[in-house]
């Protein structure tokens, strides 16, 4: 490994708001993201991920295909 | 003399009276107009190693060591039904460390906090976080990592 190029694979994060979140959530499709992977970060659960897809057929016509910068309706949990 | 007198000052009075009397009601006042909707938007980005209860950081920082967790509260005004705020984290090199986002429905000020740490320590550097507000660039803060 480079020494100016570290490896930050072990960096966990998160966030939070004192501002209530919406009635329906949006979320941005980022690079290396996929239905079951946001739906495990959104709803703990990679098996949610239809719920996201059912949500947006309007924008996903293939729910293997998603591409960065997608903004998707992510209903509540 | 006197009689007379009292009759002026009772006639006086009653004209005094009339003119109370025949004077208007002052207008009512207007209608309290509700105030305009200000637009979410962004208003500071500060770092600092804790948030309180309203994630707002009472230490601001830009120096931070290996261990520490970094907080970045992005303080907000104005309203809006659904907005995402997203922070993405990158290193010197323009390496990704992290990103997040966070959707909100603020009616007013509000703080949002991002935070990311690294159980095996952060190297030393230099380290930048850019805020987005709805995709658009809201707001960046450059800090540093000292062993």
């Amino acid at each position: 490994m480079k020494p100016d190029n570290p490896d930050f694979s072990d960096v966990q994060g998160g966030s939070s708001s004192s501002a209530p979140p919406p009635a329906t959530q949006t979320y941005t499709v980022k690079a290396g993201d996929s239905l079951s992977k946001i739906a495990k970060q959104l709803y703990g659960d990679a098996n949610a991920w239809r719920k996201i897809y059912q949500a947006n057929t309007d924008k996903i016509k293939n729910p293997d295909l998603i591409h960065p910068g997608q903004v998707l309706t992510i209903p509540p949990a | 003399m006197i009689a007379h007198a009292r009759q002026r000052s009772v006639m006086v009075a009653a004209l005094a009276g009339a003119a109370i009397a025949c004077k208007k009601a002052p207008p009512p006042p207007p209608p309290a107009v509700p105030p305009a909707a200000v637009p979410l938007s962004v208003s500071s980005v500060t770092l600092g190693k804790a948030v309180g209860a309203d994630r707002s950081i009472a230490q601001p920082l830009s120096t931070f060591g290996p261990k520490d967790t970094i907080y970045a509260s992005v303080a907000t005004v104005g309203s809006a039904s659904s907005g995402e705020i997203a922070a993405v984290w990158t290193f010197q090199t323009g390496q990704v460390v992290h990103a997040d986002t966070q959707a909100i429905a603020p009616t007013g000020p509000a703080n949002t906090e991002f935070h990311i740490s690294k159980p095996s320590g952060w190297p030393a550097g230099k380290y930048k976080v850019s805020i987005s507000l709805n995709g658009a660039p809201a707001g960046e803060q450059d800090f540093e990592v000292h062993r």
